[in-house]
């Protein structure tokens, strides 16, 4: 069993993914609870789908490090949603619908232009087995912001997502929260899609809170709950992808869907009682 | 000094869409009154609470000189939220992510404010367990964190039974006579508000009447505030019909 474990760090270039998936297992455990309860996951899927435009411009425009276009794109595609959301009569998840449609077909369309596709792989499914100790800088960079975010304006964001007049009502500033919120999101979301790729990061950002809600009782409970599910997948994907030589991101989110199965069967023996409202 | 008004509203109109929902809607409150304000649904009742909590943008003035503690009407969250009430509390009396924790100073004053509104047991219940009445118990004491001297209460009683309503205008009553607090409670039903209240705003866009409540809810002001539908028990107004 612990072989596993110390068959990985025989090789000194597994560290530095080690410590990346650490970090981003983090970054996402602390901000799923904000995710679920706001209802953003549809957003963060929106923000990843998006960076695929600045990745494919990148690979065309054979710059340098075609990352900083991505996370750029990301960035810019969730303050133009923000900005949005201020003026439309439209819902949320209809005016992320537009955007990621628009962003997605964008990338495509540049990634026409490059040459079999290169890359386009890795971006959708993670290149966690590349990840290097510049990309390790990166991930501390993202789970410090997420920290970050987490202990500066968590509470606020939890008002918001409990009812958003009542947190209006107590004088908290929601448009400039929402905005915060979606700003910040959307750069720890393009940060994270270089190292778990497009598809997974949106699971990961959504399972450890999902998983968590089912068991807590408290927003206790939900944060730390959310924390240990996506480290716990995190270390048990990268260490049994390795063993099995299996890729490591979509092994991370099988072991996050099997958590939250788990978590659903607990549900009925740990889960606090819903009113009918 | 003394007798400034807590608040003052000075041609207060708010339209939305082209619409006037307000419009020109003056009046003031002073200290230690429990107000009514009622009106028929859709005339503006919420609206005009929501322009002096400054939540909508109006035209006119509004002069507020308290701080203000406000309930909501029936608030809808998300009940699957796994929340307890001392955390809901706690969001807004602590800089500390509750996540963390709860710390003492702050679990006592929350304990506190539950004891003023007799719901201290629900401290470790779940946000999304609450009854009807026992959630507005909570917005009642989340809102008195402040030590409000203006309580702006919105239907406050909408799915509560009637016992719970009348346990609640009592904690209500409380608030004006132990505290010396100003209490507007929004309502469109009048037999809730005439035993308590000492004062009453009718509001159908425009503010139709204001005044002492048993000067007020006379049938006549009734039936022009709620309009002709309720007129047939004025019976002196029968030398109209000819």
């Amino acid at each position: 069993m612990f072989d596993i474990i110390t068959n990985y760090f025989t090789l000194d270039w597994q560290i530095p993914i080690l410590l990346s998936v650490i970090c981003v297992s983090l970054a996402s455990g602390v901000l799923s609870p904000i995710v679920v309860s706001s209802r953003m996951a549809f957003f963060s899927d929106a923000v990843a789908h998006s960076t695929l435009a600045g990745v494919a411009l990148g690979l065309l425009l054979a710059v340098d490090h075609p990352a900083t276009l991505m996370i750029g794109f990301g960035v810019i595609v969730a303050l133009l949603i923000a900005t949005l959301r201020q003026f439309t009569t439209l819902s949320f998840d209809t005016l992320l619908g537009v955007a990621m449609a628009g962003s997605l077909a964008a990338g495509v369309l540049l990634y026409h232009h490059v040459k079999g596709y290169a890359g386009l792989h890795g971006y959708l499914f993670g290149q966690v087995s590349l990840l290097a100790w510049t990309d390790f800088y990166v991930m501390l960079f993202n789970a410090s912001l997420a920290v970050l975010m987490v202990l500066l304006f968590g509470n606020r964001f939890l008002m918001l997502a409990v009812s958003r007049p009542l947190a209006q009502a107590r004088g908290l500033s929601v448009a400039r929260y929402e905005f915060l919120l979606i700003i910040l999101l959307g750069l720890v979301v393009s940060l994270s899609v270089r190292a778990v790729g497009l598809l997974l990061v949106n699971a990961l950002l959504i399972v450890p809170a999902a998983a968590s809600r089912n068991v807590a009782r408290s927003v206790r409970g939900m944060f730390w709950g959310s924390v240990i599910v996506a480290l716990v997948s995190g270390l048990i994907g990268l260490f049994g992808a390795d063993y099995l030589s299996l890729p490591p991101g979509p092994a991370i989110v099988v072991v996050a869907v099997v958590l939250f199965l788990g978590s659903q069967a607990l549900r009925p023996v740990f889960g606090h009682q819903v009113a009918e409202a | 000094m003394a007798n400034e008004p807590l608040i003052k509203c000075e041609h207060v109109t708010v339209s939305a869409s082209g619409k006037k929902l307000v419009e020109d809607v003056s009046f003031e409150l002073g200290a230690g009154k429990f107000v009514a304000l009622i009106g028929p649904n859709g005339a503006g009742k919420t609206t005009l609470l929501r322009a002096i909590l400054g939540l909508v943008p109006y035209d006119g003035k509004i002069t507020i000189n308290a701080r203000i503690g406000y309930v909501p009407q029936r608030l809808q969250y998300d009940r699957t939220l796994p929340m307890t009430v001392l955390e809901f509390m706690a969001l807004t009396l602590q800089k500390r992510p509750v996540a963390f924790g709860v710390p003492a100073r702050v679990k006592r004053r929350v304990l506190e404010l539950l004891d003023t509104v007799g719901a201290s047991k629900l401290a470790r219940a779940n946000l999304g367990g609450l009854s009807g009445g026992e959630l507005q118990r909570v917005m009642l004491a989340s809102a008195l964190q402040d030590s409000p001297q203006l309580l702006l209460l919105d239907e406050p009683a909408a799915g509560v039974d009637i016992e719970g309503e009348a346990t609640f205008n009592e904690l209500i009553l409380k608030q004006v006579r132990e505290r010396g607090a100003t209490v507007v409670l929004v309502s469109h039903d009048l037999s809730v508000v005439s035993d308590i209240t000492d004062r009453v705003i009718c509001l159908n866009r425009v503010l139709k009447c204001e005044g002492d409540a048993h000067d007020l809810l006379t049938a006549e002001t009734i039936a022009e505030v709620f309009g002709g539908g309720k007129a047939v028990y004025g019976h002196h107004h029968h030398h109209h019909h000819h």
